[in-house]
C-alpha cells in the first residue's frame, strides 16, 4: 500500500525531518510529481542494494579488459564472452558473463579522487565531498524517501557504516551490523541481537519497568517535540527488538545448506545472501561491502583465487535469488568501487590507485539490463567519447528507483540542495 | 488596510512632482506602478532601479527559473539579481526567435521576452505579466527606449519599511506595508511594489507579493523586505488578548538580562514558568556549564544546604565555573564553532586536533578573553616570536618526543585553523573565517547575490582575496634548510617545493627526540600594495609584506564590529537556552533578526566592556531567572520557544551522554574520579579520539566537516533509541559497571539497602531523589528479581532509559 506523505510526516514528528520533508513538498513540482509518479509505477516500494568493491577494484582486469593492449598494461586475464552479444568481461567472472542481461555495465567513469576516504565518499554520495554541504549516502537517502516496516530498520550496512547521512541527520543514518556472517557460524548485529544474558523476557521486563518511569513530561508530550520524539523511538527501538522479523532475516542457519552453498562459503557469498534475505523481509536499503580489492601487489593472483570467483559466485547467485523471487523488478542494484586501478603494472605485479577511469554494474528494477554504456581508451586509462562522473552514476542510480536525482532538500544549513547537483542520468541503462 | 490610504495620498501629491521633474533631495519618488501606469511616456526605468527588481519579483531569476545555473530555454540571468552587465547583456543578446534577439527596441510589443511573460508565446514558467499592466509597460519602455544599461551604477543606503511594526490583536486582521529605498545620492523612491517579501513564521503571518500582511495565528514574527541588495525588517505581534494571564512568578531580583527579556514578554503579554527547583537547577548547571552531571552526594549537599535558594545557586554557578570540566566542554563547544577535525589537518590530523583542543582549553582554563583566544588563531603563523625555521621544527618536533614533551599549549598562537586541507582555497578561508569569528554564512555569495542578506559576488570575492598570502607549506627561505633535512631523516617526497605530509616513520623519530622537518602556516609577502574593501566596513591597503589578517583582526576587536561579539554571545545563549538570541545561533543576517534585539545589543556590550570575558558571560546567563525557568509550561507560554519565558527540555549532547553513562555505574569510590579525570572524558582529552565513533556519533557529536553549526545535532532517533537499549557497548558498560559488581556480591538484600540503592540509582541517573510511587514501583522490581543485582541493573538500565536521563531539562 502506499502512504500519502501526510503518514510519513507522522511517522516521524521531530522538527529537522518534517522540515526537510515540508522542504521537499515546497520545492513543489519535483517531489509532488515524484510522488504521483512512484505511486503510478510502483517504484514506491523500491528497494535498493549497494555491493561496495571497497580498495577500487581493477577495472581492466574484471570488466573492462583490454586484451590488445602492450603486456605492461594489459594484464594476465583474457576476455570471454557473455551472453550478450558483443560484451566480454574477465574469464575469471563466467557465471556472471552466463546472465549478462541481468546486469549492465557502465565504463569510462571519471573523477580525480584516488584516495580511499574522499573517493569512497564521493561514490557513495555522488557529490563530490566539499567544506559547505554534507552529503548522504544512498542508502540515507532512500531511507529517507521510503517507508518500510516498523519492526525493520529501513538502511542496514553489513558490516560498517562507510558514512553517513550528512544534512539529513543522524536517524537516516544506517544500523551497521558490525560483523560479516560466515558460513555455519552465528551471527549477532549490533543494536538487534541480544546479549549474551539477556532473554527477550528479561528485555519485556526492563521495558516495562522504564515505561512505568518514565512519567516526566506525562501528559505533556505535546510540549515539545523533542519529548515526543524520544516516547515515539522509545517504542519504535522496543519493537524493532522485541520483534523475529529482524533476527530471522539475519539468520542464515534457517537457509538450506544447499542455497547457502550456491552463494559459496566464503565471506562474499555469506554477506550476499544475508543481503538478499534482509532485503526479501522489508529493508530498505542495504549497503553490503566486499574487501579486499586494493590490489598494489601480487593483483593477478589477488584476483584469480581469493576475489574474482567468490565474487562471481556469490553476486551471480544474488541476482539470480532476486530474479526468482521477482525481486529483481522492485529492487536496484548498485555494484561498484570508489576507483579503477593504475593501467600499467607497477613493479609488485599490482596495480596503484587510479580515479580517471573505473567501471561499475548497474541492475534490477529501473535498469535495462544488457546494455554497456561508455568506454576506456586501448589502455583504460580514460574515458574515450562519453566520460561519466561518479555524479551521472548516483542520478541513474537514484531515478531507477524513482527517486528524482533533482530533488531539493531544505536543509538547515540555510539554502536548498539538490540531490545530485552535476549528474544526468544515463538514458541508455534506464528502463 | 489603515495605513494605505494617507501613503497613497502623499505618493499621489509627489507624482505630480515626479512627472514634472521637480523632486527635491528630501522628496519621495512614487512608484514604479503609477509613473509607468501608461505605455508611454518621458521617463525611462532605470535597469538596476526598476528593470532587474521587477523580473527577480516576477520570479525570473529565481533558481528554478532562469536564475537556475544551467539557465532555461538558452536564457540565464544571475540568481537573485545583481550581476547587471551579465544580466543586461543576457537580456539584450542573442536568442533563438525570429528576430534573433529577446528584445527589439523597434517594436518592443513584439519583443521575445514580453512574449514569454504576457504568454503570448508558449512559456515554461507560465504567464508572469498581464497584457496592458504597468509591469508589462515599464518593460515595454524600457525597451522602447533602446534597452540602456544603469544610469550609473547606484548603491543603496537603506530601506525604509512603514510602518516600523506590527501589533494585533486577532488573528485575520491585515495591513499592508510600503518599502522605500534610499539611495545614496540621497534618492529615495517607494519600492513597495519592486520589493519581495516574506514572514519568517508563516504559522504567525502571511504576506502576499504587494506586502499584505494577514495575522494567520497569535505569536511574533518578522515581516522581511528584500530590494536591491538592501533587507528590512520588521516584527508583528498578534497577541491573544482575551486570555486570562497567570500570575506572575515570584522571582528572584531582576539582572539586566531578565529586566530585558521579561520587557520583551511584557510586551507578547507573556508569563514566564515558576524558577525551577533547586535539584532541577543543580543539574541544568551542571550540563550547561561543564557539561558533566551532578554527582549524587553533590545533589544531596546541594539541597541540604540551609543558604536561601539565590544565594546557594550562585555559590554554586561560581564554582563550576572554576572547575577544569568547565574548560573542557567550553573547549569542546568552541572546537565546534572553529572547526577542528581530524580528518581535515593536512597531515596527522589526530594528533594535530588534539593540539588544538588542548591549546583552547588551556587559555578556558586561564579565561583569556575571547577577542584574545580569536586573535591567536586568526594571526597564527607556524613560527612564532621571531624563530628561523629550524628552531620552528626543533620546537614542533619536540611537542611529539616521548621523553619530556615540549608543550603545544604554550605556544602563543595556535595555526592549525589555516593547515586543514578544507580551507586551502582563499575562498574556503574566507568562509571558515566569517562562520566560526562573524556567526554569518557567506555560502551563497560565492555564486551568486545572497538571497538574504547584502552579501554580493563581489564582497565575497574581495573578502577572499584577503587570505591569498596565507599559506601551508614552506616560505621561500625555508626551503633549502627544509630539503636538508628532509635528506637527513630519509623524508620521502621531501624535496617538493612546498615539502610533504609528515608520515609515521618521521613521526617516530620525533617521539625518540629527533628533529624532522615540518612544513608551516606562513604569509607569502605580496609583491604590491593592494586596497580591498573589508565586508562593506570601509577600505583596508595591506603593505607589501603585512600580514593581511591584521587589518580583519583590527576590525574584529573594535567595539563597533556588527558580528564579533554578538555572534559569541548568541552562540553561548543558543548553548544555554537550546535556541539563539538570533537562530539558528550562526546565521547573523539582515533577514534572521533576534527575537529579543535590546537583549542582543546590551549583553554584547557589555561582554565587550568586560574584555570579551566568557567566564562572565556564562555567569550573567546562567545567574539569571530568565536560565533558571521551569520546563513547565503555565497556560500562556506552552508554545513560547524564543522568548525565554520557560526552559525548552534539550537532548543531552553527545558527550556528556556518553560520560553520563559511565558516571551513572560507575562504582561507590570512583564517582569523583570519573567526572574529574578528564583524560578519560568525553568532553576531556577523548574529545577528538571519540570523533566519529559510533556511541557519539550517533547522539549527534558533530563531526565538524562543513561550516554550520546545525551539524551537531541533538534531535532524539530510532537508532539512539536502539543503541540504549540494547547496544552491546550499554550492554558491557551495565556488564562492567563497578557499582553493580559491588552488588552482584549481595545474595540477599534489606529494605534498608534498597531503599539506599534506589535513592543513589535517582540522584544520578536524574539528580533528584524518586517520589513514592517511584520508589514502590521500583520496591517491586527488585523483588521480583532473581538477585539484587540483576534487578538493581534492570533498575538503571530503566532509568537511562527514560527522557527524565537523556533531556536537560
Amino acid at each position: 500500500m502506499h502512504k500519502s506523505p501526510h503518514t510519513m510526516i507522522q511517522s516521524g514528528s521531530v522538527s529537522r525531518r518534517t522540515m526537510l520533508r515540508l522542504g521537499s513538498l515546497a520545492a513543489g513540482l519535483g517531489f509532488g510529481r515524484l510522488l504521483q509518479a512512484a505511486e503510478a509505477s510502483g517504484t514506491s516500494e523500491r528497494s535498493g542494494v549497494l555491493v561496495f568493491l571497497r580498495g577500487g577494484p581493477s577495472h581492466q582486469d574484471t570488466f573492462d579488459l583490454k586484451p590488445g593492449a602492450p603486456a605492461e598494461y594489459r594484464g594476465e586475464f583474457r576476455p570471454i564472452a557473455t551472453s550478450v552479444p558483443g560484451l566480454e568481461i574477465c574469464e575469471h567472472l563466467p557465471r556472471l558473463a552466463r546472465q549478462a542481461e541481468n546486469w549492465s555495465l557502465i565504463r569510462g567513469i571519471t573523477h580525480n579522487l584516488a584516495d580511499h576516504g574522499i573517493g569512497t565518499s564521493y561514490l557513495l554520495t555522488g557529490n563530490r565531498p566539499g567544506q559547505t554541504v554534507h552529503y548522504p549516502m544512498y542508502g540515507s537517502v532512500v531511507s529517507h524517501q521510503k517507508r518500510g516496516p516498523v519492526d525493520l530498520p529501513r538502511f542496514i550496512s553489513i558490516d560498517e557504516a562507510l558514512g553517513d547521512a550528512g544534512f539529513l541527520g543522524p536517524e537516516f543514518g544506517p544500523m551497521s551490523t558490525g560483523e560479516k556472517p560466515q558460513y555455519g557460524m552465528p551471527f549477532r548485529m549490533r543494536g538487534i541481537s541480544l546479549s549474551d544474558g539477556m532473554t527477550i523476557d528479561r528485555y519485556r521486563s526492563r521495558a516495562a519497568l522504564a515505561k512505568d518511569l518514565d512519567i516526566f513530561y506525562r501528559g505533556l508530550e505535546s510540549l515539545d517535540e523533542q519529548v515526543r520524539g524520544l516516547d515515539q523511538y522509545s517504542k519504535q527501538a522496543f519493537e524493532l527488538i522485541s520483534s523475529p522479523r529482524c533476527r530471522d532475516a539475519l539468520d542464515l542457519r534457517l537457509e538450506t545448506d544447499e542455497e547457502s552453498l550456491r552463494f559459496g562459503r566464503h565471506e562474499y557469498g555469506q554477506s550476499l545472501l544475508m543481503t538478499a534475505r534482509l532485503i526479501e523481509a522489508g529493508v530498505r536499503f542495504v549497503t553490503v561491502i566486499l574487501d579486499q580489492w586494493d590490489t598494489h601487489q601480487d593483483n593477478f593472483n589477488a584476483l584469480a583465487d581469493r576475489l574474482l570467483p567468490p565474487l562471481d559466485q556469490g553476486l551471480s547467485a544474488f541476482f539470480e535469488r532476486l530474479r526468482q523471487r521477482g525481486l529483481l523488478d522492485s529492487t536496484t542494484v548498485l555494484v561498484t568501487g570508489e576507483f579503477g586501478r593504475t593501467p600499467k603494472i607497477n613493479g609488485n605485479a599490482g596495480r596503484d590507485h587510479w580515479a580517471r577511469a573505473m567501471c561499475s554494474v548497474l541492475a534490477g528494477a529501473g535498469i535495462r539490463g544488457g546494455q554497456v554504456a561508455g568506454s576506456t581508451n586501448e589502455r583504460a586509462e580514460e574515458p574515450t567519447d562519453s566520460p561519466w562522473t561518479p555524479d551521472d552514476l548516483a542520478a541513474t542510480f537514484y531515478q531507477a528507483m524513482g527517486i528524482d536525482p533533482g530533488m531539493e532538500f531544505q536543509a538547515n544549513t540555510g539554502r536548498p540542495i539538490t540531490l545530485i547537483r552535476d549528474g544526468k542520468p544515463i538514458p541508455a541503462l534506464l528502463n | 488596510m489603515l495605513h494605505r490610504l494617507p501613503f497613497l495620498l502623499c505618493c499621489c501629491a509627489s507624482f505630480i512632482g515626479a512627472v514634472c521633474g521637480r523632486v527635491a533631495a528630501d522628496e519621495t519618488i512614487p512608484a514604479a506602478s503609477r509613473r509607468f501606469h501608461e505605455a508611454n511616456g518621458d521617463e525611462v526605468p532605470d535597469f538596476q532601479r526598476h528593470v532587474v527588481p521587477l523580473i527577480g519579483r516576477l520570479g525570473c531569476n529565481g533558481r528554478a527559473c532562469h536564475g537556475s545555473f544551467q539557465g532555461r530555454g538558452g536564457f540565464s540571468l544571475s540568481l537573485f539579481g545583481y550581476d547587471f552587465a551579465a544580466d543586461h547583456s543576457a537580456l539584450t543578446g542573442p536568442a533563438k526567435s525570429a528576430t534573433g534577439r529577446r528584445i527589439t527596441p523597434a517594436s518592443p510589443a513584439s519583443s521575445l521576452i514580453l512574449q514569454k511573460a504576457t504568454l503570448a508565446i508558449d512559456h515554461e514558467g507560465g504567464q508572469l505579466l498581464r497584457p496592458g499592466s504597468w509591469q508589462q509597460h515599464l518593460l515595454l519602455r524600457w525597451i522602447a527606449a533602446g534597452a540602456p544599461t544603469a544610469q550609473q551604477e547606484r548603491t543603496i543606503r537603506s530601506l525604509d519599511l512603514q510602518p516600523k511594526s506590527l501589533q494585533w490583536s486577532a488573528v485575520g486582521r491585515q495591513a499592508a506595508v510600503t518599502v522605500h529605498a534610499i539611495w545614496s545620492d540621497g534618492l529615495r523612491e517607494d519600492v513597495t511594489c519592486l520589493s519581495r517579501f516574506r514572514c519568517n513564521n508563516d504559522a504567525v503571518a502571511s504576506v502576499d507579493a504587494e506586502g499584505l500582511v494577514t495575522a494567520t495565528a497569535f505569536g511574533d514574527t518578522h515581516l522581511i523586505a528584500f530590494y536591491d541588495n538592501a533587507v528590512a525588517a520588521i516584527p508583528v505581534i498578534n497577541i491573544d488578548t482575551s486570555r486570562p494571564l497567570p500570575a506572575w512568578p515570584a522571582d528572584p531580583p531582576a539582572a539586566t538580562i531578565d529586566t530585558l527579556v521579561n520587557q520583551r514578554l511584557n510586551s507578547l503579554q507573556l508569563v514566564p514558568s515558576v524558577i525551577c527547583t533547586d535539584a532541577e537547577f543543580l543539574r541544568r548547571a551542571s550540563i550547561d556549564l561543564t557539561g558533566t552531571l551532578p554527582a549524587s552526594d553533590e545533589v544531596r549537599s546541594f539541597l541540604a544546604d540551609p543558604d536561601p535558594s539565590g544565594n546557594k545557586r550562585i555559590r554554586k554557578i561560581d564554582e563550576l565555573l572554576q572547575r577544569p570540566a568547565m574548560a573542557a566542554w567550553w573547549a569542546t563547544k568552541l572546537c565546534d564553532f572553529t572547526g577542528c577535525n581530524p580528518t581535515q589537518q593536512a597531515e596527522l590530523g589526530q594528533e594535530l586536533a588534539e593540539q588544538w583542543y588542548m591549546w583552547i582549553y588551556e587559555r578556558l582554563r586561564q579565561n583569556q578573553p575571547w577577542d584574545q583566544l580569536a586573535a591567536d588563531i586568526l594571526l597564527a603563523t607556524g613560527r612564532e616570536n621571531g624563530q628561523s625555521w629550524s628552531q620552528y621544527s626543533a620546537q614542533t618536533s619536540a611537542c611529539f618526543r616521548e621523553h619530556q614533551p615540549a608543550s603545544f599549549t604554550g605556544r602563543r598562537t595556535m595555526p592549525h585553523f589555516w593547515s586543514r586541507r578544507t580551507v586551502s582555497k582563499p575562498t574556503d578561508k574566507a568562509l571558515s573565517v566569517a562562520h566560526a569569528f562573524l556567526g554569518i554564512r557567506l555560502q551563497c555569495a560565492e555564486c551568486h547575490k545572497h538571497p538574504w542578506d547584502q552579501w554580493t559576488k563581489d564582497d565575497f570575492r574581495q573578502f577572499s582575496r584577503f587570505f591569498e598570502p596565507v599559506q601551508y607549506g614552506l616560505a621561500a627561505d625555508a626551503l633549502a634548510e627544509y630539503q636538508q633535512l628532509a635528506g637527513a631523516t630519509g623524508m620521502r617526497g621531501g624535496n617538493a617545493e612546498q615539502g610533504t605530509a609528515v608520515n609515521p616513520e618521521q613521526l617516530a623519530r620525533a617521539k625518540t627526540g629527533q628533529v624532522i622537518p615540518w612544513r608551516e602556516v606562513y604569509i607569502k609577502p605580496q609583491e604590491t600594495a593592494v586596497t580591498l574593501p573589508l565586508l562593506r566596513s570601509g577600505d583596508v591597503t595591506i603593505q607589501p609584506g603585512q600580514d593581511p589578517r591584521e587589518p580583519i583582526v583590527r576590525w574584529l576587536r573594535d567595539p563597533q564590529n556588527p558580528w564579533f561579539a554578538r555572534a559569541i554571545v548568541n552562540r553561548v545563549w543558543a548553548s544555554c537556552f537550546h535556541v539563539g538570541i538570533v537562530d539558528p545561533p550562526d546565521d547573523l543576517n539582515a533577514a534572521n533578526p533576534p527575537s529579543n534585539p535590546e537583549l542582543l545589543d546590551w549583553l554584547s556590550a557589555e561582554f565587550i566592556r568586560r574584555n570579551y570575558d566568557l567566564r562572565w558571560l556564562l555567569r550573567e546567563i546562567t545567574t539569571s531567572a530568565a536560565w533558571q525557568r521551569s520546563s513547565l509550561p503555565n497556560e500562556v507560554n506552552l508554545n513560547d520557544r524564543r522568548n525565554f519565558s520557560r526552559a525548552v527540555p534539550r537532548r543531552l549532547p553527545a558527550e556528556v551522554v556518553y560520560d553520563g553513562l559511565r558516571q551513572v555505574l560507575a562504582a561507590s569510590d570512583r564517582q569523583q574520579q570519573v567526572r574529574s579525570d578528564l583524560t578519560r572524558r568525553a568532553v576531556g582529552h577523548l574529545s577528538m579520539r571519540m570523533a566519529g565513533t559510533w556511541a557519539t556519533h550517533v547522539f549527534g557529536k558533530p563531526e565538524r566537516a562543513v561550516a554550520c553549526d546545525c551539524e551537531r545535532v541533538n534531535q532524539p532517533s530510532l537508532l539512539q533509541a536502539v543503541f540504549l537499549q540494547n547496544d552491546p557497548l550499554v550492554h558491557l558498560a551495565l556488564e562492567e559497571s563497578g557499582w553493580l559488581q559491588e552488588i552482584r556480591k549481595l545474595h540477599s538484600a534489606t529494605a534498608q539497602n534498597q531503599n539506599n540503592w534506589i535513592d543513589e540509582a535517582w540522584l544520578r541517573a536524574c539528580g533528584r531523589l524518586p517520589a513514592d510511587s517511584e520508589r514502590q514501583r521500583a520496591l517491586q522490581h527488585l523483588a521480583a528479581a532473581e538477585s539484587p543485582g540483576a534487578g538493581l541493573e534492570d533498575l538503571l538500565w530503566s532509568l537511562l532509559n527514560t527522557k527524565e536521563f537523556l533531556l536537560n531539562h
